[in-house]
C-alpha cells in the first residue's frame, strides 16, 4: 500500500510560498484563508457600491461517529477542528498521522473549544464499530476526537471538493486507496485556515502553535 | 602516456594497499556495520510506520520491538516479514491482533540486514543475522 500525498506536498509548497508572503506583515499576523474566493458587489446606501469577498467554507455534512452518533456541523458549531482522511487497516501513512494527531490531541485534551475529526475511506470495513475499537487501542476515549464513517461518495466528496485534499479509491494503489497525508485545520467560520503535513513531527509541531493562534482571534 | 600509466599504477597500488588494511581490520565487523546501515534504512521504508522509529509500536494497535518480551527466533522473524501474519500475539503482557501485512518484495538479503538491525538494537545480538539463517527460516514458514 502507497498512501500518496504528492497533492499534499504541492498544497504545501504553495502554503508555504504564501506563508512568506504574509510573514513580511508581521510576526503576530493573523493565520491565512485557504482555498478559492469569490467577490461580489453590492450597492450601499447612498449608491456606493462596495466588493465583498467571500471565502471557501466547509458546506453542511452528515457522517456517523465512533459511537453512532450523527456528526453534522451542528456537533462543531463555535468550534475550532482539525481534520484527516485515513483507514484503519493503511500500513502505510496513517499510523504514523494517528501518531502525530495523537500529539496533537494531547495538546488540546480537555479544551471544549477544539475537536478532531478523523474520516474513514473505506467505510465498507471501517463500521462504527471498527473505528470504536481502533481509537480505543489508540488511547482515544470520549468525544473531543471523533472518528467518522458514512457514505463513500460523501466521504470523498468533502475531501476532494471541500477540504482540498485527495481521497479517493484507487487499485493500483496497494490496499487501495490514495489519500493525502495533510491535517487541515478550520476555524468557527468552516473556514480552512491552515494545512500541515501530517507525517512529520515539524507538521505537527506547526499545527499546535497556529492552534494557539487561531484560539487567539 | 607515461604519466597516466603511472596513475594507473598508483591507484592499483592504493586498492590493494587498501584491500589489505581492510583485511587487517575485522571483516565480519565491516560486514555487521554494512548490514545495520542499510537494515536502518530498510526498518525505517518497511517497518517504522506502525512499529515507530524508536521501536515502541503505537499504544495498542502495533505491538513494540523495542520490549521486555524477548524477540522471536530469528526463523519466525523472517516468515512473519515476509509473509505477514494474523495471529494474535501478547507482548509485555498486551494482546495485539491487527495483521501484520506481508512484504513479498524484500530479499533474503534484506531481511538478513532489517534482523540485524532491530537485534542489535532492541534484542541480544553482537553481531550480524546471516543470508542462510534467513533463507533456512523461510524453507520451513508455516
Amino acid at each position: 500500500m502507497h498512501c500518496s500525498f504528492q497533492r499534499t506536498l504541492i498544497c504545501l509548497a504553495g502554503l508555504i510560498s504564501a506563508s512568506f508572503i504574509t510573514g513580511c506583515t508581521g510576526s503576530d499576523s493573523r493565520l491565512p484563508i485557504l482555498g478559492e474566493r469569490e467577490t461580489t458587489e453590492r450597492v450601499v446606501v447612498g449608491g456606493k457600491t462596495v466588493t465583498d469577498t467571500l471565502y471557501h467554507t466547509i458546506p453542511d455534512f452528515s457522517f456517523i461517529d465512533q459511537d453512532n452518533d450523527t456528526v453534522t456541523q451542528q456537533t462543531v458549531e463555535g468550534k475550532i477542528y482539525i481534520t484527516d482522511f485515513f483507514f484503519t487497516s493503511c500500513p502505510t501513512i496513517c499510523p504514523v498521522m494517528k501518531k502525530q494527531m495523537l500529539k496533537v490531541y494531547k495538546s488540546i485534551q480537555d479544551d471544549p473549544e477544539i475537536m478532531i475529526l478523523s474520516h474513514s475511506i473505506d467505510p465498507a470495513h471501517d463500521t462504527p464499530a471498527v473505528l470504536k475499537k481502533y481509537a480505543e487501542e489508540l488511547g482515544v476515549t470520549g468525544k473531543q476526537w471523533l472518528f467518522l464513517t458514512g457514505e463513500k461518495e460523501k466521504i470523498y466528496e468533502i475531501g476532494q471538493g471541500s477540504y482540498l485534499v485527495s481521497a479517493k479509491e484507487d487499485d493500483n494503489e496497494a490496499g487501495g486507496f490514495i489519500h493525502s497525508g495533510a491535517f487541515i485545520l478550520i476555524d468557527k467560520n468552516k473556514n480552512i485556515r491552515g494545512m500541515y503535513d501530517g507525517t512529520t513531527d515539524e507538521g505537527a509541531a506547526k499545527l499546535i502553535k497556529d492552534l494557539k493562534k487561531l484560539k487567539a482571534e | 602516456m607515461i604519466y597516466k600509466k603511472n596513475r594507473y599504477r598508483l591507484s592499483g597500488m592504493l586498492a590493494a594497499g587498501l584491500m589489505l588494511m581492510a583485511g587487517c581490520t575485522d571483516s565480519e565487523k565491516v560486514k555487521k556495520e554494512q548490514y545495520y546501515v542499510e537494515g536502518y534504512q530498510l526498518y525505517t521504508t518497511y517497518c517504522a510506520n506502525c512499529h515507530s522509529d524508536d521501536g515502541k509500536g503505537l499504544g495498542d494497535l502495533y505491538p513494540p520491538l523495542n520490549r521486555k518480551d524477548p524477540l522471536p527466533p530469528k526463523a519466525l522473524f523472517a516468515c512473519i516479514v515476509q509473509n505477514g501474519t494474523s495471529e494474535k500475539i501478547i507482548i509485555d503482557g498486551k494482546t495485539y491482533e491487527r495483521p501484520m501485512p506481508a512484504n513479498a518484495g524484500l530479499t533474503e538479503l534484506d531481511i538478513a540486514e532489517i534482523a540485524t538491525y532491530i537485534y542489535t538494537k532492541w534484542g541480544q545480538d553482537s553481531t550480524y543475522t546471516s543470508i542462510h539463517e534467513i533463507k533456512s527460516g523461510l524453507t520451513n514458514c508455516k
